[in-house]
């Protein structure tokens, strides 16, 4: 206890000396972060990395949602709280019968303290965690609107005692959770509010003790044969050695008859969101790429994944754009590094992807995919913190992104909510999972 | 041996055999010469372990490096003061030959430590290749002679000595 007490009383220390500096620093060289919206579409500008002597971390203090607040929408939209007061709710999955699971999920915790950086780090973003986030998570809760008028008639708890869970897949009646370090399979049959089962493991994955990514997105294939599950890095760029990165920043294909599992495509940061494209039937994901070097690097990416790829994490970014921080290099990898399809602008933080393929909402909408931009930390001026739409021709993003849903944050930037998952429900509403402002919205079309 | 001449003491300057007096002290001892050992140790300890990453990428020893620079860092701002103190406080200190060399010397080596400290908080390589590594060598140069030098200044010119 004392020494923890000390360590921590030298971080405090550490930490005056190292703003004070970072300040002068910051001054000197912050200035402007330049417009993100020449890296939004496949050809993103890509600017000389900057080595920083501090990073600028600029995250937005929670302030909540205020009474009526909400987030405001496109024209030809509305919006709605589908459910206040969850508990730093992440993801969300709609069951056959319409019923939404909410999977309400907190960071595992424990990340060892491997450095001074990482003592201020956690200091700094422990002023920016959710607000009213003192209740019990790592559940899933159950919400039914049978009739489809936004406002839930039915509240259950639907699993308990996860273990900071994020990806849902129903394939029949086995219905699939993945936790942090194990993907966990339950019986579940139509019209049910509450599995009492004790699950079966199915497959473990990458959990602690460092588990710096530690969402798992899931995903079942069309014939319900085999899972995919999204494996984010254990670092920014393999600062922990590469050892910690063994089977991480890639996306697993699971049997799901047998559980054995192999690297479907690899050098994936974080990958999260995995869906289906309508159209060609290919896998998609959402990306969050590296940070600290510069305002505008690295872009965070939507992309098709293909099998046996690998998109350069930790050694390259955008193909053969060599980080200088990893050492030793790769150059065998580096070379088949394969670009991905459309940037999102850097730092915005994709979290959440949805297809939509409903037709309630207006005609633009329909083939195209939603993104949850969790928002940034990494640049000066923030970017995310809305969702956005990226229309879809052909199975390929066909113009600019547009943005859906936004003013998550307030008028002095600071946080009302910030999203993360998205989902479609049986109406053909987007939902959306707000885990700052422990909400769940619900966009329908105007007038509906 | 210290007597006092006079009943305020006027005199202690002249009785301690004409020996520098430090002013910051606990129990008649100087703080400054207990401290800088620390980011003594530390900064030449942070040149091996910056050493031992260049050669091996092994990230272990970056994170030795970080740990130690920020500590060197921190107790070098400690003893930093209690010798600005002393080296303020009493002209006889400042008129020692080997005193603005030491004092300059060091917080030159202080603040290239501080801008050390930052490139170590980049992630992996590049928090010690190359601008870390060069920073920690030139800062344990600039301490072998602002060492010698202190070490002068009470071996030789009896600063803060108590005879």
């Amino acid at each position: 206890m004392r020494v923890e007490s000390s360590i921590r009383q030298t971080g405090r220390i550490a930490v005056s000396v190292l703003i004070g500096t970072a300040a002068i620093t910051l001054a000197a060289c912050s200035g402007n972060d330049p417009d993100p919206g020449r890296q939004i579409g496949p050809n993103p500008n890509l600017p000389e990395p900057i080595q920083y002597f501090f990073p600028p971390m600029h995250l937005a203090s929670v302030v909540g949602w205020k009474n009526d607040e909400k987030p405001t929408v496109a024209q030809g939209l509305q919006i709605q709280a589908f459910a206040h007061g969850l508990q730093h709710p992440r993801s969300l999955y709609v069951l056959p019968n319409g019923d939404v699971l909410v999977v309400e999920s907190k960071a595992p915790g424990g990340e060892p303290i491997k450095r001074p950086k990482d003592l201020v780090m956690g200091w700094i973003e422990s002023w920016v965690t959710s607000g009213g986030d003192s209740g019990p998570s790592n559940r899933v809760t159950l919400l039914r609107d049978a009739d489809g008028d936004g406002k839930p008639e039915l509240t259950s708890v639907f699993l308990d005692h996860l273990r900071s869970p994020f990806g849902v897949a129903l394939v029949g009646s086995d219905l699939y959770v993945a936790n942090t370090d194990s993907i966990v399979r339950y019986p579940y049959n139509t019209g049910e509010t509450k599995i009492t089962a004790p699950g079966t493991p199915l497959t473990a994955l990458p959990g602690g003790p460092i588990d710096h990514h530690w969402t798992k997105s899931l995903v079942a294939s069309p014939d319900g044969s085999l899972l995919y599950v999204g494996v984010g890095s254990n670092s920014n760029v393999a600062e922990n050695g590469i050892e910690a990165e063994k089977n991480r920043a890639a996306i697993w294909q699971v049997d799901r008859a047998t559980g054995r599992s192999r690297i479907f495509a690899g050098g994936l940061r974080n990958p999260n969101g995995l869906s289906w494209e309508p159209q060609t039937g290919a896998l998609w994901a959402v990306i969050n790429e590296r940070d600290e070097l510069g305002p505008n690097l690295v872009p965070d990416y939507l992309t098709s994944v293909k099998d046996g790829g690998f998109y350069g994490w930790p050694y390259s970014y955008y193909g053969q754009h060599l980080d200088p921080r990893v050492m030793p290099q790769r150059p065998d990898l580096v070379a088949k590094a394969i670009v991905p399809d459309y940037a999102l602008s850097s730092h915005v933080a994709p979290l959440g992807l949805a297809f939509y393929t409903a037709n309630s909402l207006p005609e633009a909408y329909r083939g195209g995919a939603f993104v949850g931009e969790h928002g940034s930390w990494n640049r000066t001026r923030f970017n995310g913190y809305k969702v956005v739409f990226v229309p879809f021709s052909g199975g390929h993003p066909s113009g600019v992104a547009t943005d859906v849903v936004t003013d998550f944050l307030d008028k002095d930037n600071k946080a009302r909510g910030r999203p993360v998952s998205l989902a479609v429900d049986k109406t053909g509403a987007l939902l959306i999972a707000d885990d700052v402002g422990n909400t769940v919205w619900r966009v329908t079309s105007a007038g509906q | 041996m210290a007597v006092c001449l006079d009943e305020n003491c006027e005199g202690w300057r002249i009785m301690v055999g004409n020996n520098p007096r430090s002013t910051a002290r606990i129990a008649g001892h100087p703080i400054h010469p207990m401290l800088v050992p620390f980011p003594i140790a530390c900064f030449v300890g942070t040149l091996l372990t910056d050493l031992a990453y260049w050669r091996t990428a092994e990230m272990m020893w970056a994170d030795f490096s970080a740990w130690l620079v920020t500590v060197g860092v921190i107790m070098g701002c400690l003893a930093a003061i209690a010798g600005l103190i002393d080296f303020l406080a009493n002209p006889l200190i400042r008129a020692q030959p080997p005193a603005w060399p030491h004092v300059l010397g060091n917080l030159l080596a202080l603040a290239l430590s501080i801008i050390n400290m930052l490139v170590h908080t980049r992630d992996a390589w590049t928090s010690i290749v190359p601008t870390g590594l060069i920073l920690s060598a030139v800062v344990v140069l600039i301490l072998i002679f602002t060492g010698w030098l202190g070490w002068s200044m009470v071996y030789r010119h009896h600063v803060g000595v108590a005879d």
